[in-house]
């Protein structure tokens, strides 16, 4: 068991996958054939013994709350733990009081009654294996009154961009919070995942909605940075960070590979996510396959290479499909020529012959789009 | 819908001896079959999928695992408020003692006080070592329809193959005139597929007298049915079309798994209106590398395939190394074919690994070969 209430909070508006959160919420996002985004972090919770936790969306509830259920496949007690999912209730005036704050706010009683002395608050859009109890013990042992999950990257030109940057001092206290716009390769990139006593984070948020109207917890954090002891734990294996599309075909295409994939998936480290019940991949004779990853259901009687497949998707023959993310029952006509797409769920592509985009610019194909 | 309940009975207790090591530590219904599931899932998903919501698993033979597995009944949907799946071992009992289930109709007799607390109306009883798709809720129809006693699903089998089966009898509504086990001359195709709905009552009272028959075997298709026959209660064969298969033997397993690899059959998994669930496996995706070669293959999440495979089913977790073949094969759980192995009509059993440059099996053999070992060294 894990004395913290594992708060699942919303990204801020500079996270926006173009065209895939039109339908649904970042958490929801489709990623690496069987998951959603939201699967990660809740494994992550999940594994670490946190049985209380709360989830907090933006708006466009449906598909996550469809994912969700009541939560009994991330292995939570339905008796003794609780999935909780909140959002504010009250419209709001315009999208930019439409923050975590005011969520939290409006939520405050149900976060008064958990009987947990510690949160941990962590985002969907950062995919990575962490086990927070562990980080939660080296907080109390630390003495600091927060403790900041950040990595250490030298990619962030490339990666991370809009990300908040923290300055670590040398006892790995945080000082200092500024934006990730690109400008240098070696940045210490916040996880946004911060754990603290459960009044402390009462306390912060109260204070942020005083203090400003438009204020997020990161920004309340920034403010207070040299008020309270922020203590900064590195994470050393991989981070995906999931916050455009760019990043969503780039982190899909590394982790798409067998060689890549114990980056993420590890045998003791199960990621929990909601079974479809589809069969089997069922390959035809002629398929040709290289570098896949692919989910159950698909029939593939083309040429796959360096894909990433979701369920029931259908590749027909003559179809040369690379480089290519295909969400959820899409279906790729016969001789169909790919490179660079992603096709969203249930989109059939069958008069275009050829699609082609680049790593930069990926094309996107909308979901249930015939073309 | 109190008035019609109708609660199923999976005879799951048999070895099914000619799978030899398959079924050393675990009962048939357990095997594992077509990449994710196992046997017993076909039966248990038929009944959710039919409506039929309180299911009586009886098992005897090598039963923990079957216990355990069946007891998670929300693999199936079946943990709704009025749902459940039950596990009916044998057990000790206050004047008989402990007793092992002496044949099918026994299997039953034994329960009739579950049966009584279920408030059955009628019963239902399956096979749990069969794999076909069936709706029961129209076979409920058919028996209230035709005003039966007792209806038995039937299959028309090639008649040259009918004196293997427990073969019907029919008249032209289809009222079964006359039972007979495995004839030598065959009078009808029409054979028995161990499917059978009872009314409740009707059959608490020929199981009573049957439990104090001395000469009986116990036996729904020896003893059950020729009563119910020979009193002229009205017994309804049932015509069943589509996809059927006891799988008693390594052979007829291996088949069974190979017809999948046929886009066209019958069995048809991938039906979005008559899913077949399972125990779901918390697993990444399939795997498939740069250099591997995959062709008419049935595979499920978890697989690492680095080699070849062609004309094969991987099951959940099977590894498949760099320069390995896998050819014309069936590989279960948790197998992994070593670097440059050769796996040639085989089944692998779970678990089972194949040590680099091993090389099993044959492709100009008769028979299929089960390769159950834990470890498959490479010949010196």
């Amino acid at each position: 068991m894990c004395e913290a209430l594992g708060i699942v909070n919303f990204e801020d508006t500079a996270v926006d996958i173009a065209g895939m959160t039109d339908y649904r919420t970042i958490s929801a996002v489709s990623f690496l054939g069987r998951y959603r985004l939201i699967d990660f972090v809740l494994s992550n919770m999940s594994n670490s013994g946190i049985q209380q936790i709360q989830i907090y969306i933006k708006d466009k509830p449906r598909s996550i709350i469809e994912h969700l259920g009541v939560g009994s496949q991330y292995n939570i007690n339905p008796k003794r733990g609780r999935m909780h999912i909140l959002y504010g209730e009250q419209a709001v005036r315009s999208e930019i009081y439409n923050h975590d704050i005011a969520s939290f706010m409006a939520n405050m009683h149900f976060i008064e009654e958990v009987n947990c002395p510690y949160v941990i608050i962590a985002p969907s859009y950062m995919v990575y294996r962490c086990d927070y109890n562990e980080m939660l013990k080296q907080h109390i042992e630390s003495g600091n009154d927060i403790t900041l999950l950040y990595k250490a990257t030298d990619e962030a030109k490339e990666q991370f961009i809009d990300c908040d940057v923290v300055t670590v001092d040398k006892d790995k206290r945080i000082i200092a919070f500024e934006k990730n716009r690109g400008k240098y390769k070696n940045r210490n990139i916040s996880l946004e995942c911060y754990i603290m006593s459960k009044k402390l984070f009462m306390e912060l948020v109260k204070r942020a909605a005083n203090t400003s109207a438009l204020y997020w917890l990161k920004d309340i954090l920034a403010d207070c940075c040299m008020e309270y002891k922020i203590g900064g734990i590195a994470i050393k294996g991989y981070v995906g960070c999931i916050n455009n599309i760019k990043a969503y075909f780039r982190e899909s295409m590394f982790l798409g590979k067998l060689e890549n994939a114990g980056a993420l998936f590890k045998n003791d480290w199960p990621i929990y996510t909601k079974t479809s019940d589809s069969s089997p991949t069922q390959y035809a004779p002629g398929a040709k396959v290289s570098g896949c990853s692919v989910a159950n259901g698909c029939y593939i009687e083309g040429a796959i290479e360096n894909c990433v497949l979701g369920r029931n998707v259908v590749v027909k023959k003559g179809a040369v499909v690379k480089n290519c993310i295909l969400l959820q029952g899409s279906y790729i006509g016969e001789n169909a020529k790919l490179d660079h797409v992603v096709v969203d769920k249930e989109a059939i592509i069958h008069h275009v012959k050829k699609l082609v985009g680049t790593t930069d610019a990926p094309i996107y194909v909308k979901r249930r789009d015939r073309i | 819908m109190r008035n019609d309940n109708m609660v199923a009975m999976i005879l799951a207790g048999g070895r099914g001896s000619r799978l030899l090591d398959l079924t050393k530590k675990v009962a048939k219904p357990a095997v594992y079959f077509g990449g994710k599931y196992r046997i017993i899932d076909f039966p248990l998903s038929n009944c959710s999928n039919s409506g039929v919501s309180i299911v009586g698993v009886l098992t005897q033979y090598e039963s923990v695992l079957l216990n355990s597995y069946v007891a998670r009944d929300h693999h199936w949907g079946l943990d709704a408020k009025d749902s459940g799946v039950f596990v009916l071992p044998p057990r000790e009992k206050d004047e008989t003692g402990f007793g092992l289930y002496r044949g099918t109709a026994d299997a039953i007799t034994q329960n009739l006080d579950f049966l009584d607390q279920m408030e059955a109306d009628y019963v239902l009883v399956l096979s749990g070592d069969h794999i076909y798709k069936m709706d029961y809720a129209k076979m409920l129809s058919a028996h209230k329809a035709a005003n039966a006693e007792c209806t038995i699903a039937v299959l028309a089998v090639p008649i040259k193959e009918a004196s293997r089966f427990g073969i019907m009898n029919t008249d032209e509504n289809d009222l079964i005139v006359e039972f007979e086990e495995k004839p030598a001359k065959p009078k009808s195709n029409l054979a028995s597929m161990g499917i059978y709905i009872f009314n409740y009552r009707t059959l608490r009272k020929y199981l009573t007298a049957d439990e104090k028959d001395s000469n009986s075997n116990h036996d729904f298709g020896k003893d059950v049915i020729p009563a119910f026959l020979r009193d002229g209660k009205r017994c309804l064969a049932y015509r069943f079309k589509g996809y059927w298969k006891d799988v008693g033997t390594i052979d007829s397993l291996w088949e069974a798994n190979m017809d999948l690899l046929n886009p066209e059959n019958e069995l048809d998994l991938s039906d979005p209106q008559w899913k077949i669930y399972t125990e779901d496996a918390m697993i990444y995706p399939q795997y498939i590398g740069e250099e591997a070669v995959v062709e008419n293959a049935y595979i499920t999440q978890g697989v690492l395939v680095e080699g070849t495979v062609r004309n094969s089913v991987l099951f959940t977790s099977v590894q498949v190394k760099k320069d390995a073949q896998v050819i014309d094969s069936v590989i279960m759980p948790g197998a992994v074919i070593g670097e440059g192995a050769k796996v040639t009509r085989c089944i692998v059993a779970d678990n089972v690994k194949i040590e680099p440059g091993a090389v099993v099996g044959n492709k100009d053999s008769e028979h299929i070969e089960l390769i159950a070992n834990k470890k498959v060294k490479k010949e010196a």
